[in-house]
C-alpha cells in the first residue's frame, strides 16, 4: 500500500520524530511506515488522519 | 513540533522486570549453591527446592519477554518483537536438534542442557537481525 505520509509531514515541516511523538509511537515505526515496508493497523491508520484532518483514503492508496 | 527521545512505557516496565529476576537469580543462585555445597548431604526435597528456587527467577525473565510482546502498544516495534521471538525460537530449535543428534551418533559425550540459556542468547542474536534494514 503506498501512501502520503512523508508528502504530509513535510507540508506541515514536521520531522519523522516529531510525527512519531504526536501518535506516540517509535520514529522506526514510522520510518517504515513511510517507506512502504509496513502497513498500519486500521486504528493506527486513523489516528493518522485524524491526526492530519484528512479522510484515510487521502492518505493511504492502493498499489 | 518537539521532539522527545524517551523510552517508552513498556520497555522501562520491561527493564525493570529484568533487572528485578536477574537480581533474584544472581542472589537465589549463590545462595542455593552455597548452602548445597556446605553441611555435607541434603535431603532429595531439600535439593528439589534448590533448584526451583534457581530456576523460579529465570522463568521470571521468560515472563517479562512475554509480557512486554503483550504491552508493547507500538505495533510495528511488536511486531519486530515478536519476529525476535519467533526467529530466537528457531533458532534454538535448530541448535539443540544437530547437538541430540551429535550426541544420538556418539560425537559427542552430552546432549542438548541449558536450553533456556541458548534461547537466551538467540533472542540477543535476533534483535539486530530482524532489525537490520527493518
Amino acid at each position: 500500500m503506498k501512501n502520503r505520509l512523508k508528502v504530509l509531514r513535510a507540508e506541515r515541516d514536521w520531522t519523522q520524530g516529531d510525527l512519531a511523538d504526536a501518535l506516540e509511537i517509535s520514529r522506526q515505526s514510522i520510518n517504515a511506515i513511510e517507506t512502504g515496508k509496513y502497513d498500519p493497523s486500521l486504528p493506527l491508520a486513523f489516528r493518522i488522519a485524524d491526526l492530519f484532518n484528512l479522510p484515510i483514503e487521502a492518505i493511504f492508496l492502493r498499489d | 513540533m518537539t521532539t522527545h527521545k524517551t523510552m517508552p512505557a513498556y520497555m522501562r516496565r520491561y527493564a525493570a522486570r529484568l533487572l528485578l529476576f536477574m537480581g533474584a537469580y544472581v542472589a537465589a543462585l549463590t545462595g542455593s549453591l552455597i548452602f548445597a555445597n556446605n553441611g555435607g548431604d541434603h535431603a532429595q526435597g531439600t535439593l528439589i527446592g534448590l533448584a526451583l528456587i534457581s530456576a523460579f527467577p529465570i522463568i521470571g525473565v521468560f515472563w517479562a519477554i512475554f509480557r512486554l510482546l503483550v504491552e508493547a502498544d507500538d505495533e510495528y516495534q511488536r511486531l519486530l518483537l515478536i519476529k525476535q521471538t519467533l526467529l530466537a525460537t528457531a533458532l534454538t530449535l535448530a541448535i539443540v536438534t544437530v547437538w541430540q543428534f551429535l550426541q544420538v551418533f556418539d560425537v559427542i559425550d552430552t546432549g542438548p542442557q541449558w536450553v533456556g540459556a541458548v534461547w537466551f542468547a538467540m533472542w540477543g542474536l535476533a534483535a539486530p537481525v530482524v532489525r537490520w534494514r527493518a
